[in-house]
């Protein structure tokens, strides 16, 4: 009986891969052969983001300026005469449920990707859109993982997580610190960040690492982690993963009589931060990021637009969801269609095309040449920023 | 070291306050309510509802406030796991004991989710935080606000000891949980039993929930799944069933997960906790303080 089952299974499980075998063809095939003539079809661009789930808050900053990019492409008269079209799908920053996403955006015909933001959930989506060559254009997700795939239709416009952590350890350095706590939540993307910053840090000359500890996401109590940690008496913690539990250990690190300084990554970068840390404990927090709406130069026009249409202020990753957007009308018009490889070849032959994060140019990579990583701090209840690293 | 102790015990006595209400119920009718950590986050969320209502309050004030929101969330909460009990449990009495599991799996979703529907998927952050200064104690940091929250679990856990051992009402919550039969046959009347220890364990998930959006500050809704199964872990390790096997099994575990943290690193704390749930149920599945299983069937 038991047996039984498991041939069952077994089978099941072959029809199902079949399936999607199949499906895949089908798709691409499809593509083909409708590109050609399907000249007033809109051009359509897929976006993969958390909607729901722990980082939900970051969805809307991304897929309304992407919108909004999209908006005003399409009032110039669109690509290539054809208009553009936006299709959203929900990651909940969970790998299964974005890999079932990104099946849903390829089931819909997307010509190219421009979603991504937690690297966790974006890595299982790879495979998936570089089957049916839909080039990939990601805003934020930025772990090294994602470029060790060596895959050629992805492209990421958000610095990655080595000059990231480049950028950290400079800071460090120029502050003068001696002794760092690194702290990450054991997800592919913090995890990275961290231990890129250890190798960092542990040439000769800069700060040492005093600890590398790992935390479980979504608690409520750090206490016994961070006992840990200032056993090692750190002057710098540096907390790479997100901003719910920044929030919390920024306070408790704090209540646990901490004295020296604070620094988070990116994905810690959200005005939730400091709420949940309250004023007093986030005053003085650091944080390694590229550019956001506040710290953009001359981008005022832009933000009132975003403001104008949407009735609120863009967050982070709004610009670069915008000039993903962007990027790929570009790819697009040069390539003179959606096919997958021309696109992506349209990408890697991009020279100097005016980003809010400066002239872009991919590497061999297919990442940023330059990683374009500030230091922020927050003041006043809001992040701003303290150091261009330039 | 004394610090590592406090921590545990700290976050321990929330384990014991959500964990009684799992064993309690099990106790009674044997049945393992996974909805149970989902009271626990409606409980923090009622709490930050009303404090909402409340509007700004002075920090001076902000205690007596929270004692006033603790006993209002319990009540609420209380109710709120009653009406679970009699709209999801009630009528699967005499099912197979699976279904009722699987009931109560789709409790704790529907609550979960419903939540999210209801408040969104954005985490929250409670108006009157309990931050205060922090005093040394044998080489231990500790606010006056954390030991007055243990003083609060503390009292709510005597209570509900002397409520169950000491009075009518617990001696028919005992007597419904050694044979429902026979103490409907002698005049209980099993369904308000049942009835009030859905109220109670809940009500205590409920002040757990308060607290802990008081003390951290963050609450979301998925915040009722990880502490429902530490909760569960705890109530093993005591004994279900058993009151104070319960309350020891919650301090346990907050201990074992302070110095596992230490020795181990983070990532390997949960590890920890859960082998030794795993051990547990090898070696001694009643628990500590549990009874042995003879005497229950």
């Amino acid at each position: 009986m038991r047996k039984l089952y498991g041939t069952a299974l077994a089978a099941v499980m072959a029809s199902a891969v079949l399936l999607t075998a199949g499906c895949g063809q089908g798709l691409l095939g499809g593509d083909d052969a409708g590109s050609g003539d399907k000249k007033d079809e809109p051009i359509v661009l897929g976006m993969l983001i958390p909607q729901s789930g722990s980082e939900a808050a970051i969805g809307p900053y991304m897929s309304n300026a992407a919108q909004l990019a999209v908006d005003e492409i399409n009032a110039k008269g669109g690509v290539l005469g054809r208009k553009l079209e936006l299709k959203t799908a929900d990651d909940a920053c969970d790998p299964q449920t974005a890999a079932a996403g990104a099946n849903k955006l390829v089931t819909a015909g997307i010509h190219v990707s421009i979603g991504g933001y937690c690297s966790g959930a974006t890595l299982p989506t790879l495979p998936i859109f570089a089957k049916t060559d839909i080039p990939m254009i990601i805003p934020a997700a930025n772990s090294q993982e994602l470029v060790d795939q060596k895959l050629k239709n992805v492209f990421l416009i958000n610095g990655t997580g080595s000059q990231q952590a480049g950028a950290a350890a400079a800071w460090m350095t120029k502050e003068g610190a001696t002794k760092v706590a690194l702290m990450h939540d054991n997800t592919s993307y913090s995890k990275d960040i961290a231990l890129r910053t250890q190798t960092l840090l542990d040439e000769p000359g800069g700060p040492e690492t005093a600890i590398l500890e790992a935390v479980t996401p979504k608690e409520s109590d750090y206490s016994a982690n961070i006992t840990k940690v200032l056993a090692k008496k750190p002057d710098y913690v540096y907390w790479t993963g997100y901003f719910q539990e920044g929030g919390l250990i920024a306070r408790q690190l704090r209540q646990a009589g901490y004295k020296g300084k604070i620094m988070v990554g990116d994905g810690s970068v959200s005005p939730k931060l400091i709420e949940i840390a309250g004023a007093e404990a986030a005053t003085g927090v650091y944080a390694t990021m590229t550019q956001t709406p506040d710290t953009l130069q001359g981008a005022e026009s832009w933000i009132a637009n975003y403001k104008q249409k949407f009735g609120a202020d863009p967050g982070p990753y709004s610009n670069q969801a915008y000039d993903a957007v962007r990027l790929a009308a570009e790819a697009v018009t040069k390539a003179g269609g959606t096919d997958g490889q021309k696109v992506i070849s349209a990408l890697e032959g991009i020279d100097g095309f005016s980003m809010f994060s400066g002239p872009l140019k991919f590497t061999p990579e297919h990442t940023l040449s330059t990683g374009g990583f500030q230091i922020l701090v927050v003041k006043d209840g809001k992040f701003v920023l303290q150091d261009a690293l330039q | 070291m004394s610090q590592l102790v406090w921590n545990g015990l700290f976050v321990g006595s929330f384990y014991a306050l959500v964990a009684l209400g799992y064993s309690m119920v099990y106790g009674i009718i044997k049945l393992l309510n996974f909805a149970h950590g989902d009271l626990y986050m409606l409980g923090a969320f009622i709490g930050f509802a009303v404090l909402g209502a409340a509007g700004g309050v002075s920090a001076a004030m902000a205690l007596p406030l929270l004692l006033a929101v603790l006993v209002l969330t319990m009540g609420v909460t209380g109710l709120a796991g009653v009406l679970l009990e009699r709209v999801a449990y009630r009528r699967l009495r005499g099912a197979p004991r699976l279904s009722l599991l699987i009931t109560a799996v789709g409790a704790s979703f529907a609550l979960e989710y419903g939540m999210r529907a209801a408040a969104g998927a954005d985490p929250r952050v409670y108006p009157v935080r309990l931050g205060g200064t922090s005093v040394e104690v044998l080489g231990a940091r500790i606010t006056l606000q954390q030991l007055a929250l243990v003083a609060v679990a503390v009292v709510l856990m005597l209570g509900l000891n002397l409520l169950v051992t000491r009075s009518r009402e617990g001696r028919a919550m005992r007597a419904v949980a050694l044979d429902p039969k026979a103490a409907a046959l002698m005049g209980i009347d099993v369904d308000a039993v049942i009835s009030r220890t859905f109220f109670l364990g809940s009500a205590l998930a409920g002040a757990a929930g308060v607290m802990a959006g008081a003390h951290y500050g963050k609450i979301d809704f998925m915040m009722g799944f990880l502490i429902g199964l530490k909760a569960f872990t705890a109530a093993v390790i005591g004994g279900i069933g058993n009151i104070p096997g319960t309350m020891l099994g919650g301090l346990l575990l907050g201990l074992l997960e302070s110095f596992g943290t230490f020795w181990l690193g983070g990532e390997w704390r949960d590890v920890f906790a859960f082998g030794v749930l795993i051990l547990f149920l090898t070696v001694r599945p009643t628990g500590l303080l549990g009874e042995r299983v003879t005497e229950r069937v």
